[in-house]
C-alpha cells in the first residue's frame, strides 16, 4: 500500500467518525446529555486521532485531544453541557475544514495551534477569546467515498448466483455439442459456438470479479498473531521474533476466516515447543532471539502459507519410536521421514506422554490437517532437527468453484478437487500387486497404495481389465485411487451436504452438473485416514 | 371436514392461500407408508415427484440422498426407513414431501400423497400406544377421518432425533453395516 492509498483510506474512514461526531452533537443539542452518545462519539474521536497521529498530522491529533477532554470533562459534569456544546460544534468544523485541507493538497500538514489554544481555555473556563470557525458550505458533505461496506451475505449470494451460471453453463455446451451432431448448417453453429464463447469469457470475468471483491489480505489473521506470539513468549521467558512476509497476498474472506485455526496450532506449538529458552539457543550457536517467520505467497490457483520457525525441530526418531510404541508403525519398516511426519497429523497421535523428548508436537496438529482438508487444501511438514520445523499450507484461492477431475466409477461419477490431483494413469489389472494385503502399484520408483473408489464406497464391485489410477497427494502421501473411466475436467461449484447425513465419510460436499444431475465431491483427506486406520490395526 | 383435493401445481402454498387458516382447525397432508399419516401443511412447501436420487456413501441408512431441487441440493429422508418400518421399493406413485421445519429443508420420501384435509384441532387425540407400529415419540397424535386412523407425525422431534442417531449410524457403518443402501 502506498502513501496516497492510506490517505485515501484515512480521509474516508476521518469523514465517517467526523460524520458520527456531527450527529452525536445535533442529538446532544437536542436531548441533553446522554452517556452512552458520548462514550459512543469518544470512541469515534479515539481512532480518528489514533489515525491522524498515524499519519503524522500532530496537530490534528493534539487538538482532538483537546476536544475529548471537553467530552470527559461533561462525562464527570465538570462543564455543563449548554456551556460546551457551542464550542464543540465549532470543533467539528475545525476538523471539517483541517481534513478538507488534507483531501486537497495530502502534503499540507493542519497547524491548529490556535484552536488548540482556544479550547484548552474553554477547558480551563475562561471563555470568550474563542473564534467561532466558519466552514465552507461544501465541507459540510464532507469527502465522496469510493468504498462502501457491504454484508458479506450478499456477496456470498452473488457469488452463488454465478456458480448457477456456471452450471448453466456447461449445460450448454453440452447442448451444443449435441447440436453439432444433429444439425448440418455450419454458419448457424458456428454462430452459436461463437456465442457460447463470449458468454463464458464473460461468465469468467465476472466470477473472477465477484472473487476479487470477496478477497481480504491475509494479514487481516497474521496481524491477530504478534500480540499472542509476544505474550506466550513472555511467559515462557523466551525472545520471539515474529515476522510477516508476503502478508498483502489476498485470500477468499471465507478462507481467512477458517485459516485461523490452524494457524493458531502450528504457531503455538512453534513458540512453545519449538523455539528454545535463550540461553539454550546460545549453547547452540543460535541467535538468542527466536524467529517464527509467516509467508504468504500466490502460486497459480492456489495460496502457500508457510510458518517457519528455527527451533529444535522435529526429532523425527523419537517420534518413529513413539509411532512404534503406540502401534502405529512397525518397528521393521523402514525409516521414512515422509511416513513418520504423516503420523504427526493423524488423530491417534498425541506425544502427551513424551511431551519433554519429543517436545509435545502434534497436539491439534489433526485438527489442523483436518481443518485445511476441509478447505480442500492440504498441509506438509519438513524439519531438520535442531535446524527447525516449517509447516506448508496450500490453499485453493476460493472455495466455493474448483476445478476438479471427474471420474466415474460403480456406475457413479464423482468429482476429484483437481488441488489434490498430481497425474492420472492408465493401468491394467495385473499392474497391480498386493503388498501386506494392500494392492499397490509401482509408480516413478515409488510403492503407491491403491484405493478402489467403489469399494471404499460400497459400491458395485465389477473390475474392468483397464482402467485408470488418479495419483492425489504430495511426496509424502501420495495414493493412487482407481476409478473405472475419467470424464475430463470442470469446474465444479461446491454446495455443502446437509449435516443429516452425519460425517459422510470420504465426501467434501456435492456439485451439480450442466444436465441437473448431483456428483458428489471426494474428500481426499479421509483416505489418508482410512489408510492410517487399517495401518494401526 | 372437507376434502380439498391437490392443485396441479403441487404446491402447498398455492392452497395455503386459498383456504385461510382458521386457528381452530389444522390442515393436513396425508400420505401412505402403509397407515394413513400426516403432517401440517405449514410445514410443507412441496410436493415432487421422485426423480434421480444421488445416495451418498457413508452415510445414515435411512437418509436416501440428495436430489436436485431446482439449484438446491435438498437431503432426502427415507420415512419408512426412518420409522423403522418394512422397506418397500419406490413405485410410480412415490412422492417426494419437500418439508421445511425449523428453518431447515428436507425431503421426506413416502409411498403416496393421499390428500390435504382439514380437522377440528379438538379431533386429535393422544396416541393410543398399543396399536402403533412406530415410535410414539415422533408423534403428535392420531385424528379419526371418516373410519380411518390418521397419524400426525411430530417432524420437529423427529428431524431433532436424527442428529443423535447419526452417531448409532456411524457404529452401524464401522461394525460393516450399511443395509439398504443397495436399492
Amino acid at each position: 500500500m502506498d502513501y496516497s492509498d492510506l490517505i485515501k483510506d484515512y480521509l474516508d474512514d476521518a469523514s465517517s467518525h467526523l460524520n458520527a461526531f456531527d450527529s452525536a452533537l445535533l442529538s446532544l443539542e437536542k436531548d441533553g446529555y446522554k452517556k452512552d452518545i458520548i462514550i459512543a462519539t469518544l470512541g469515534s474521536l479515539h481512532t480518528l486521532k489514533g489515525n491522524s497521529g498515524m499519519m503524522g498530522f500532530e496537530s490534528l491529533k493534539t487538538y482532538i485531544h483537546q476536544v475529548e477532554e471537553i467530552l470527559k470533562n461533561l462525562d464527570d459534569n465538570r462543564i455543563e453541557l449548554g456551556a460546551a456544546i457551542g464550542s464543540l460544534f465549532d470543533s467539528a468544523n475545525v476538523l471539517r475544514n483541517a481534513v478538507q485541507w488534507i483531501g486537497n493538497n495530502p502534503t499540507f500538514t493542519p497547524d491548529l495551534t490556535e484552536n488548540i489554544m482556544a479550547l484548552q481555555k474553554k477547558l480551563e473556563g475562561s471563555d470568550d477569546a474563542s473564534e467561532k470557525q466558519q466552514v465552507d458550505l461544501a465541507s459540510y458533505l464532507g469527502a465522496k467515498t469510493d468504498t462502501i461496506k457491504v454484508d458479506f451475505k450478499r456477496l456470498d449470494s452473488l457469488l452463488n448466483l454465478v456458480g448457477e451460471l456456471v452450471i448453466f453453463k456447461t449445460r450448454l455446451n453440452q447442448i451444443e455439442t449435441q447440436i453439432k451432431g444433429t444439425i448440418n448448417n455450419k454458419s448457424l453453429t458456428k454462430d452459436l459456438n461463437e456465442g457460447l464463447e463470449l458468454m463464458g469469457k464473460t461468465i469468467a470475468e465476472l466470477q473472477e470479479g465477484i472473487m476479487k471483491v470477496r478477497m481480504l489480505p491475509v494479514s487481516y489473521v497474521f496481524n491477530k498473531f504478534p500480540r499472542m506470539v509476544r505474550d506466550l513468549a513472555k511467559s515462557q521467558d523466551k525472545e520471539i521474533q515474529l515476522i510477516f512476509e508476503g502478508e498483502t497476498t489476498e485470500l477468499d474472506k471465507t478462507v481467512i476466516d477458517e485459516l485461523e485455526e490452524p494457524l493458531l496450532h502450528i504457531i503455538r506449538n512453534a513458540v512453545d515447543h519449538g523455539i528454545e529458552p535463550g540461553e539454550e539457543r546460545i549453547k547452540k550457536g543460535k541467535n538468542y532471539k527466536g524467529r517464527v517467520t509467516l509467508t504468504a505467497c500466490q502460486e497459480s490457483n492456489y495460496v502457500v502459507i508457510r510458518i517457519q520457525d528455527d527451533g529444535r525441530g522435529i526429532d523425527f526418531d523419537a517420534i518413529r519410536k513413539a509411532g512404534i510404541d503406540k502401534g502405529l508403525i512397525k518397528s521393521e519398516d523402514s525409516f521414512d521421514k515422509d511416513n513418520v511426519s504423516a503420523l504427526l497429523f493423524s488423530a491417534g497421535f498425541t506425544t502427551k506422554q513424551e511431551a519433554t523428548d519429543v517436545s509435545g508436537r502434534g497436539i491439534g496438529l489433526d485438527v489442523v490437517s483436518k481443518n485445511i482438508s476441509k478447505l480442500n487444501g492440504h498441509v506438509i511438514v519438513d524439519s531438520v532437527h535442531e535446524k527447525g520445523t516449517v509447516f506448508t499450507i496450500k490453499l485453493p484461492l476460493n472455495l466455493a468453484i474448483i476445478p476438479a477431475l471427474m471420474a466415474e466409477t460403480g456406475g457413479e461419477i464423482y468429482a476429484i478437487p483437481m488441488s489434490a490431483v498430481d497425474e492420472s494413469i492408465k493401468v491394467r489389472e495385473e499392474d497391480i500387486h498386493i503388498i501386506n494385503n494392500h494392492e499397490v502399484i509401482r509408480f516413478r520408483e515409488r510403492v503407491l497404495p491403491v484405493i478402489r473408489l467403489n469399494e471404499f464406497f460400497g459400491l458395485d464391485k465389477k473390475k474392468p481389465k483397464r482402467f485408470y489410477l488418479v495419483i492425489v497427494g504430495k511426496s509424502e502421501k501420495r495414493i493412487a485411487i482407481a476409478v473405472d473411466r475419467l470424464r475430463g475436467q470442470q469446474e465444479v461449484v461446491i454446495k455443502p451436504l446437509d449435516e443429516a447425513f452425519g460425517k459422510s465419510y470420504g465426501i467434501a460436499g456435492a456439485t451439480i452438473l450442466g444436465d441437473g444431475r448431483i456428483v458428489l465431491i471426494v474428500d481426499i483427506m479421509s483416505f489418508y485416514e482410512k489408510r492410517e486406520v487399517s495401518a494401526g490395526v | 371436514m372437507s376434502k380439498i383435493f391437490l392443485p396441479p401445481s403441487g404446491l402447498a402454498e398455492d392452497f395455503i392461500g386459498e383456504i385461510g387458516e382458521e386457528p381452530s382447525e389444522i390442515h393436513l397432508v396425508t400420505f401412505a407408508l402403509g397407515e394413513q399419516y400426516g403432517v401440517p401443511i405449514s410445514q410443507i412447501q412441496e410436493i415432487i415427484r421422485v426423480g434421480n436420487i444421488t445416495m451418498v456413501p457413508n452415510s445414515p441408512s435411512y437418509m436416501e440422498g440428495v436430489i436436485n431441487l431446482r439449484g438446491r441440493v435438498l437431503p432426502v429422508l427415507n420415512l419408512r426407513k426412518r420409522l423403522r418400518l418394512s422397506a418397500k421399493d419406490t413405485g410410480k406413485m412415490s412422492r417426494i414431501i419437500v418439508t421445511e421445519v425449523n428453518r431447515k429443508t428436507i425431503g421426506l420420501l413416502v409411498d403416496s400423497v393421499s390428500h390435504v384435509i382439514k380437522v377440528p384441532s379438538d379431533f386429535v387425540e393422544a396416541a393410543p400406544e398399543e396399536v402403533l407400529e412406530i415410535d410414539t415419540d415422533y408423534i403428535t397424535g392420531v385424528c379419526k377421518v371418516k373410519d380411518s386412523l390418521v397419524i400426525l407425525i411430530d417432524l420437529e422431534k423427529l428431524l431433532k432425533r436424527e442428529k443423535i442417531d447419526i452417531k448409532e449410524a456411524i457404529n452401524d457403518l464401522q461394525q460393516g453395516g450399511n443395509d439398504g443402501k443397495e436399492n
